[in-house]
């Protein structure tokens, strides 16, 4: 579980924010820090810091939710509250006396519908059913004890129906762990833990029935663990019905109910692909390249992944694809990889260029004619992450882990996927949203992305390939394909050849930004001849695509030329299936084309004292 | 005071700061809970369940009724973390 250490230093930034008066920006950290695996005192402090926040400048809805409990909920109605803001609510609580279930609901004239809830939550827990073992119970003796036990609460929800339209949401029963005959209770029928569990069948199918919204607290005691979830001092001395640090995970799933019930859940998924959806780079490791399928962990995690993503399909959440990439080689997996679980078919929209993914994103709504506030973006790269939420706060951004193992579980726990219904409508949706999609994308650029350049604080160490940067330079070189202008392929011995060849610069270059280091992005080699200088190899890493390294290298190539006193800097682009990427790079940095052969195209720009730099956010730092 | 006091009071202050988010809270041997306006029965046992936390132990019901005052906590937490 994690704890106040790694939230000190967060909690502090947002409390600096709310003094500044900057409301949304606080709120915006507290909602992106909000996770069910963090402990009650982190989730005390969240609620806390919620609570000085001026509700009126987060543009929530207001909504009266009652809790009617039977056991101590004070502690938790705070973190629901802030749960309930984060799914878009602006909440009024009303919480009964401790133990009142039947006098409040059966009482018209209780405070509970003077409160006038639109949402009542019925929070009830095993002790409830009145159910405990029945030793050696006939199955007529057992269903007529289940039977009454049910009957109590279709009584309690009748009642409400009788005083009030408000939605009802009905705990079942968290099964506890201890067992009187051991694991001989798992087999017998009138056994405590099989009467529960039977119990919570018969209520489910009532609640149906009767337009209940069930809340699966057995469930999320399992989620949590049982044994933890049952904790007997907190019951006995403060009657806490779960574990105090479960609070997170019960609030989120409320919220995520109640969202649904007022048709707030989030419809559409998008995804990158090149490690999100399988591991390795299409553009560059090619379909044979990529990890996916079966007969390596990575590549069983990605096609259990996808199977999940299928379902989500089935039941009616749409896909869609926004990918750096070319479109060509992006949709090669769904038509040709044996083992893809995913298909074209099962994509709504499908967005491959090399624009940015907030514009796209909302070119995928604009296109599906969906609310922005309807998607969850899932992309194992935290800059793009960062840009889209940044752009887009409405679309909901989780945090991916580095292991894919571990994406089911990621979005799973995320429960943004909640509904209170099932038709056969859903089971069509996906394709009706594709055959709507027709519609051409449109791709405009609004997004600010200077400021966000600037944000991401990229900093650049560069210089001389050495010794130490060999290896990984002939490796980019060797590897790359969609970044790279003029397709050779030098192994390391060539490589260090070239490095002591008079006439030659072999550059290398790093870059780090403040999500971490990405390493050794590029490499340049260049041939310096009389009054030239020749761009012989130019390759990057499509990871940090334009972020204005292109742009940096290029100020970089033009500083090598004037030291040298060339008066030119020229280059190749030639053309292969994979780099159309780069085929209009040297244009976008100035150079003019001067002549065409074969389709490769070659470009000069002119140097002298004067040429300037072209304008980047990434400080430099020469090696 | 003894050392192994003061250091048990140190971080048992950081947990009331915490708790209340109140970060120029001092407390003493003699605050109670009338001493601190937040101090209600829900923020008792937010504040048990954090110093349990902090302090990796649990609190049985008997000791959760006697944690009237801060010296009374410490005396606990001191009997209790050897």
């Amino acid at each position: 579980m994690k704890s106040m250490d790694l939230y000190r230093e967060s909690l502090a930034g947002i409390k600096n924010l709310i003094q500044a008066g900057e409301s949304r920006s606080a709120f915006d950290e507290l909602i992106r820090l909000l996770d069910p695996e963090v402990d009650f005192a982190v989730h005390h402090r969240m609620a806390k810091l919620f609570s000085t926040l001026p509700g009126n400048d987060l543009d929530l809805k207001p909504l009266r939710v009652a809790v009617v409990a039977t056991s101590t909920m004070d502690h938790l109605l705070p973190v629901l509250r802030l749960y309930l803001a984060a799914a878009g609510f602006d909440v009024t609580l009303f919480n009964a006396e401790f133990n009142t279930l039947h006098q409040t609901v059966l009482d018209p004239g209780s405070e509970l519908y003077a409160f006038g809830p639109e949402i009542i939550w019925l929070a009830t827990h095993f002790r409830d059913s009145g159910l405990d073992t029945l030793p050696g119970a006939t199955n007529a003796a057992i269903e007529t004890a289940i039977a009454e036990s049910v009957s109590r609460f279709r009584d309690l929800w009748q009642a409400l129906r009788t005083h009030t339209s408000a939605i009802i949401l009905q705990n079942n029963a968290d099964t506890p762990t201890e067992r009187i005959f051991g694991n001989f209770e798992g087999c017998i029928l009138w056994g405590r833990a099989n009467l529960l569990r039977r119990f919570n069948l018969e209520l489910a199918q009532e609640a149906r029935a009767h337009h209940v919204q069930l809340i699966d607290l057995d469930h999320l005691s399992a989620q949590f663990g049982r044994r933890a979830w049952h904790d007997a001092p907190y019951w006995h001395h403060s009657k806490h019905a779960f574990a105090p640090d479960a609070s997170g995970l019960v609030a989120r799933s409320v919220a995520g109910v109640i969202r649904a019930c007022k048709g707030l859940s989030k419809k559409c998924l998008v995804l990158d692909l090149d490690n999100t959806l399988w591991g390795g780079v299409i553009g560059d490791d090619g379909l044979e390249g990529i990890q996916l399928g079966n007969g390596s962990a990575a590549g069983e995690a990605f096609l259990a992944w996808q199977h999940y993503l299928k379902g989500l399909n089935e039941r009616g959440i749409i896909l869609t694809v926004c990918s750096k990439n070319e479109e060509d080689n992006a949709k090669i997996p769904f038509q040709e990889h044996p083992e893809m679980v995913l298909k074209l078919t099962d994509i709504a929209v499908f967005v491959a260029n090399w624009h940015n993914k907030a514009d796209n994103i909302r070119a995928i709504a604009e296109t599906l004619e969906l609310g922005l506030d309807s998607f969850v973006f899932l992309d194992d790269n935290p800059a793009e992450r960062e840009l889209v939420r940044r752009n887009l706060p409405m679309v909901t951004v989780p945090e991916l882990p580095n292991d894919p193992a571990l994406y089911v579980g990621t979005l799973d726990l995320l429960g943004c996927f909640e509904t209170t219904s099932f038709s056969s409508e859903d089971l069509a949706r996906g394709q009706m949203y594709r055959e709507n999609a027709a519609r051409k994308l449109t791709s405009q650029h609004f997004t600010n992305l200077e400021d966000f350049l600037r944000d991401l604080r990229m900093v650049s160490v560069y210089g001389a390939l050495n010794s130490l940067t060999r290896a990984r330079a002939s490796q980019l070189i060797l590897k790359s394909n969609q970044f790279h202008l003029t397709t050779t392929r030098y192994a390391e011995k060539e490589l260090e050849a070239m490095m002591n060849a008079p006439g030659y610069l072999c550059r290398y270059y790093r870059l780090e930004d403040r999500f971490g280091d990405n390493g050794l992005i590029s490499v340049v080699i260049l041939r310096h001849d009389q009054q030239t200088l020749l761009v012989d190899t130019w390759v990057m890493s499509c990871r940090v695509l334009a972020r204005g390294m292109e742009e940096f290298i290029r100020n970089d190539m033009v500083k090598q030329a004037q030291v040298l006193g060339c008066t030119r800097l020229t280059g190749w682009y030639r053309p292969t299936k994979k780099n159309q990427l780069v085929a209009r790079l040297y244009e976008r940095l100035g150079f003019e084309c001067l002549e065409e052969c074969d389709g490769a195209t070659f470009w000069q720009l002119v140097v002298d004292s004067t040429t300037s730099p072209s304008p980047v956010f990434i400080e430099a730092v020469e090696e | 005071m003894d050392n192994r006091r003061q250091e048990v009071m140190t971080r048992l202050n950081r947990v009331f700061q915490e708790v209340f988010d109140d970060d120029t809270l001092q407390i003493q041997d003699d605050t109670t809970s009338k001493d601190i306006e937040e101090w209600d029965s829900v923020e008792h046992i937010a504040l048990v369940i954090a110093t349990e936390k902090a302090f990796g132990i649990r609190l049985n019901a008997a000791e959760v009724g006697r944690l009237q005052n801060v010296g009374a906590m410490v005396d606990l937490l001191l009997a209790r973390t050897v």
